[in-house]
């Protein structure tokens, strides 16, 4: 990792931090960018249809209709260029966040290249969809662009007819210029909805929406900001002069002080650059060189009960007919093409339990690279190894850090590939085996690099998802640790649990909520 | 991580966030404005697509060369299409202020050819001369010079009509 790409994580993580502690994990905007990004979609194309239907396509009449909508006197029309013109930039600007975000998590590479190769089209019809909008209000920042988008377009060497004659003078321009124009500005967001149900096929349960809090506080903020900062329209649109300086939206026009600065050419070949670059982007190295071996079904002790299936993030396991001759109806198959190899779906499977006899245990769905039963030997070699009156086995998530560090004389520590990869009981066979207390630690609340591990190991552990704790089990003597690259906080979590071992005198908490969670 | 917040600071914060957010998606949607043009530079955009002339005269073909392709096809003349190449020369109060030689489109050169420029020049009174040469010679058989006063932000457009005798200024 380079020294750029650390401090941007840096950066990442203390924006993740901050908002956490401002709208707490679930409802952290910055971990909900793509869902704020289409639910600005969804309201542009909702107050489009408003719009248009206010809209007079005709050279006399596309400038009118902005002035009726910001002059209107209820201030309805403003709300709704407000929101129409705000939500798409808030739009654009919420998908660049999202993939800048993506990329800084590596989130193109893996089973996630699907997602990331699909978004790709998305920037490049957003844009276009943004910036036709911006033309037909038909007002001197609409003929700016116009002209310096057709001057850019026609610097490709792919036909000699040229655009920008089109705009040179108003005798040129004909009615059908704002049909055709309207029909593209349409047209996109449709291939938008389109694209963006590609672009989550492969992932599971996937969240379109922000939480409502999120939904109602940025619906808010737009419909605020439409109000007091109303959207206005220039002067019409002018073919004789231009103005020396102009207000554009440089959400969407940024093109055009870019072309004037490097050329068109320049423009047209860094655009190729950059989507061919993000394009690429999937074949980067891995950050570790850990190969990831898709998990592998063992039908002899697979019963076919769906936990897998149901808890997978990424849709990669599913039900098939039997291929032997167990009674029951199906058995899970791994699609390794879509396997993170999170193993998340071993922590689902009833079969892994340490408790069961034997030394060669084996799940009914494993990861070839650390089997259950490796798992096993792990813990009851390094319980063993430990001194001191209160033993505690850390079970940290390879992803979220190396707590390695957190290893002492008491204090054991197993690193799995994610936190749900652990079924609940290996919390009680730990204790059963001499350990005080048991920390889970693992990604950010709501942060998991897998999607869903802290949000399954929470509700497993509060008995609400299978395989869930047993009720008898001593809950205060389990914590959870969701702090991220932040050893300290795991560390702390590690000391307070200790101090909570030691100082217990009365019997196990038998109460769920008893489970420590930070 | 950090010990929770106490809620009336949780809301201050996300008051502050969304406040945040919307004075960047509201500034950024029309600021800073953009200088396109100085304060006293107009603006000149030459365009035009024009034709040149046939390159090479029709001639009548042999009836050797007639004999040598099928029936169907024994056309008595032969007139290629290319065209010639059209240069232009622009000159603004004496001084060359641009000058192209511009190819037909086309894989067989038959097409127009075609100019558009666009270019910041100062405000103020101008002599423009413009000369064209469409024909295989090169040899300028279009002209025109005007005088124009140009406001600042003002645009002339130098367009080039066949039908309306050559080069046409527009100005507003």
């Amino acid at each position: 990792m380079t020294t750029v790409t650390r401090l941007l994580r840096t950066a990442d993580e203390l924006a993740t931090g901050t908002f956490d502690r401002a709208f707490k994990a679930a409802h952290n905007p910055w971990r909900h960018l793509g869902a704020l990004a289409f639910l600005c979609l969804v309201l542009v194309v909702l107050s489009g249809m408003v719009a248009y239907a206010l809209y007079d396509t005709s050279v006399s009449g596309a400038y009118q209709s902005g002035l009726r909508l910001q002059n209107d006197p209820s201030g309805l029309g403003r709300l709704l260029r407000g929101l129409h013109r705000y939500g798409a930039d808030a739009c654009m600007l919420l998908t660049l966040l999202h993939l800048a975000r993506e990329v800084l998590r590596g989130h193109f590479r893996g089973v996630r290249w699907f997602s990331w190769l699909t978004g790709i089209p998305l920037l490049w019809l957003l844009w276009i969809a943004g910036i036709t909008g911006l033309w037909l209000l038909w007002d001197e920042r609409a003929i700016f662009s116009v002209t310096a988008t057709a001057e850019w377009l026609q610097a490709l060497p792919l036909s000699g007819e040229l655009l920008a004659r089109n705009f040179l003078t108003a005798d040129t321009l004909n009615d059908r210029f704002f049909s055709l124009i309207m029909f593209v500005h349409i047209g996109m967001p449709l291939l938008v909805l389109a694209a963006m149900w590609v672009h989550v096929q492969r992932v599971s349960r996937v969240r379109i929406w922000p939480p409502r809090s999120l939904t109602r506080a940025s619906l808010a903020m737009l419909a605020l900001l439409a109000l007091v900062v109303p959207v206005l329209s220039l002067g019409q649109a002018n073919t004789g002069y231009v103005l020396q300086r102009l207000s554009i939206d440089w959400f969407f026009q940024f093109l055009h002080p870019l072309v004037d600065l490097l050329s068109a050419q320049i423009t047209w070949l860094l655009a190729a650059v950059l989507t061919l670059g993000l394009a690429l982007l999937p074949l980067l190295p891995a950050r570790d060189d850990r190969p990831r071996v898709a998990a592998r079904v063992d039908p002899a002790n697979c019963n076919g009960c769906t936990r897998c299936v149901a808890d997978c993030p990424f849709g990669a396991v599913t039900m098939v007919a039997r291929t032997d001759a167990s009674r029951h109806p199906a058995q899970a198959q791994v699609d390794s093409a879509l396997c993170a190899a999170c193993g998340i779906c071993v922590g689902a499977c009833p079969s892994a339990t340490p408790f069961r006899r034997g030394d060669a245990i084996v799940s009914g769905i494993e990861m070839p690279q650390t089997p259950i039963a490796a798992l096993r030997r792990e813990l009851q070699r390094k319980l063993s190894a430990l001194n001191g009156a209160k033993k505690i086995v850390v079970f940290g998530c390879r992803q979220a850090s190396d707590f390695d560090a957190l290893a002492d004389a008491a204090t054991a520590v197993l690193t799995l590939e994610c936190a749900a990869m652990l079924p609940p009981s290996f919390l009680e066979y730990a204790m059963h085996l001499g350990a005080s207390g048991v920390l889970i630690a693992g990604c950010r609340e709501s942060d998991c690099e897998f999607r869903l591990g802290d949000r399954w190991v929470n509700e497993r552990l509060l008995g609400q998802r299978e395989p869930r704790l047993r009720k008898s089990a001593p809950v205060h003597r389990i914590e959870l640790a969701w702090s991220g690259r932040d050893m300290l906080y795991a560390g702390a979590a590690v000391t307070r649990l200790r101090s909570r071992v030691l100082h217990s005198t009365g019997p196990d908490a038998h109460h769920r909520e008893g489970i420590h969670t930070k | 991580m950090s010990s929770p917040l106490p809620a009336p600071l949780r809301y201050l914060l996300q008051a502050l966030a969304y406040a945040a957010f919307a004075a960047v998606v509201g500034y950024f949607s029309s600021f800073p404005l953009y200088r396109q043009l100085g304060d006293q530079e107009a603006v000149l955009k030459l365009s035009f697509s024009h034709s040149g002339q046939l390159k090479f005269a029709c001639r009548e073909r042999s009836a050797q060369e007639l004999a040598k392709v099928e029936p169907n096809m024994r056309n008595k003349m032969d007139c290629p299409r290319e065209r010639a190449a059209v240069l232009v020369e622009l000159d603004m109060d004496g001084k060359p202020l641009y000058r192209v030689n511009t190819a037909p489109l086309g894989l067989r050169m038959d097409g127009a050819a075609t100019v558009y420029r666009r270019l910041a020049i100062p405000a103020g009174a101008h002599q423009f001369s413009a000369r064209l040469a469409d024909g295989p010679d090169g040899v300028i058989n279009y002209s025109r010079s005007v005088n124009v006063n140009l406001t600042p932000g003002q645009v002339l457009i130098i367009d080039f009509l066949t039908g309306s005798g050559g080069f046409v200024f527009t100005h507003s």
